[in-house]
């Protein structure tokens, strides 16, 4: 596991950086969560969710939230991805209700379970959890380093 | 379908298939979620040999547009809340998947399976013991509820 993290710079926020590709810019999202009342939002700072129902600005995380995501990040770019070609089972990603079309960005989970890479990353970094069975990512990729 | 949203997108098509293929006992009503596809009002009956047997209860979804990655908050509106041990006279739903067992691959058409599955298992009609507290003291929205989920039996 020693290389999956970005390497850590100066400032406190380079934990989060060279992620762009998962991390969600919302922009003015942020009404619905008790933590954010108190903000005015007009930034267009990233916005991470440490836990499923828990979204903060990554200016509001501590240190170690920065961590966990960081992790979660180093652990979602370890799982493989690849382009639909229309010869696996599964025909729709159950995140967006789409089918998959031949040359879709997808994501395999270790469980085998399958979601276009985008909406399956968006739920990864809230829970690292396969939508569709429950399954814990992070310990079932753990196994398979210890295996093998 | 085009301009929309991904979350606007996964609402219009799973509130066509409950349209199509509606679970028994289930209705939507299509006119107002076609004004307004971020909240929804779903007509629920209770199914025959259970306690709920003829009676008709309205469910309230309302989504944010971070559906399904968010969990649509899900309440009992109207003049007739189910006299269940997990549904507060107010209408909120102690039921773990409406917040922490949460999953993108649940939908309406699952969650509303689920609460008939905890009506139809009722054994005796009655309110939540901490029913009057929690109902002076609970956020408008359910889902700032911490909940402790005690009981799977029912």
């Amino acid at each position: 596991m020693g290389n999956c993290f970005k390497r850590a710079t100066t400032d406190d926020l380079s934990l989060l950086r060279g992620s762009d590709s998962i991390r969600e810019t919302f922009s003015n999202q942020l009404g619905s969560s008790p933590y954010q009342e108190a903000l005015t939002v007009q930034s267009i700072s990233p916005v991470y969710n440490p836990s499923p129902s828990v979204t903060s600005l990554v200016t509001q995380l501590t240190e170690e939230e920065q961590v966990k995501i960081a992790k979660r990040i180093g652990l979602i770019q370890h799982l493989p991805t690849g382009t639909y070609d229309g010869s696996k089972k599964a025909r729709e990603c159950v995140i967006c209700m789409a089918e998959f079309i031949v040359g879709d960005a997808v994501r395999y989970l270790p469980c085998m379970h399958t979601y276009h890479m985008r909406c399956i990353d968006d739920w990864l970094m809230r829970s690292l959890t396969c939508p569709s069975c429950m399954e814990p990512v992070d310990a079932a990729l753990l196994t398979s380093y210890e295996t093998n | 379908m085009a301009g929309m949203s991904p979350s606007e997108r996964r609402l219009q098509k799973e509130l066509m298939s409950l349209m199509k293929e509606p679970p028994p006992g289930v209705s939507v009503d299509v006119d107002l979620a076609e004004q307004n596809l971020l909240q929804w009002t779903v007509h629920m009956e209770g199914v025959t040999g259970t306690l709920y047997e003829g009676e008709r209860f309205q469910l309230q979804f309302k989504f944010t547009n971070k559906y399904p990655f968010d969990s649509p908050e899900v309440t009992f509106i109207g003049n007739n809340i189910p006299v269940h041990p997990h549904v507060y006279s107010n209408g909120h739903i102690c039921l773990s998947i409406l917040t922490d067992d949460w999953s993108p691959a649940l939908s309406v058409q699952s969650v509303c399976l689920s609460i008939v599955s905890m009506l139809s298992s009722c054994k005796e009609k009655k309110r939540p013991s901490d029913n009057a507290f929690y109902v002076k003291t609970c956020s408008k929205n359910p889902k700032k509820t911490k909940w402790w989920y005690h009981d799977d039996s029912v």
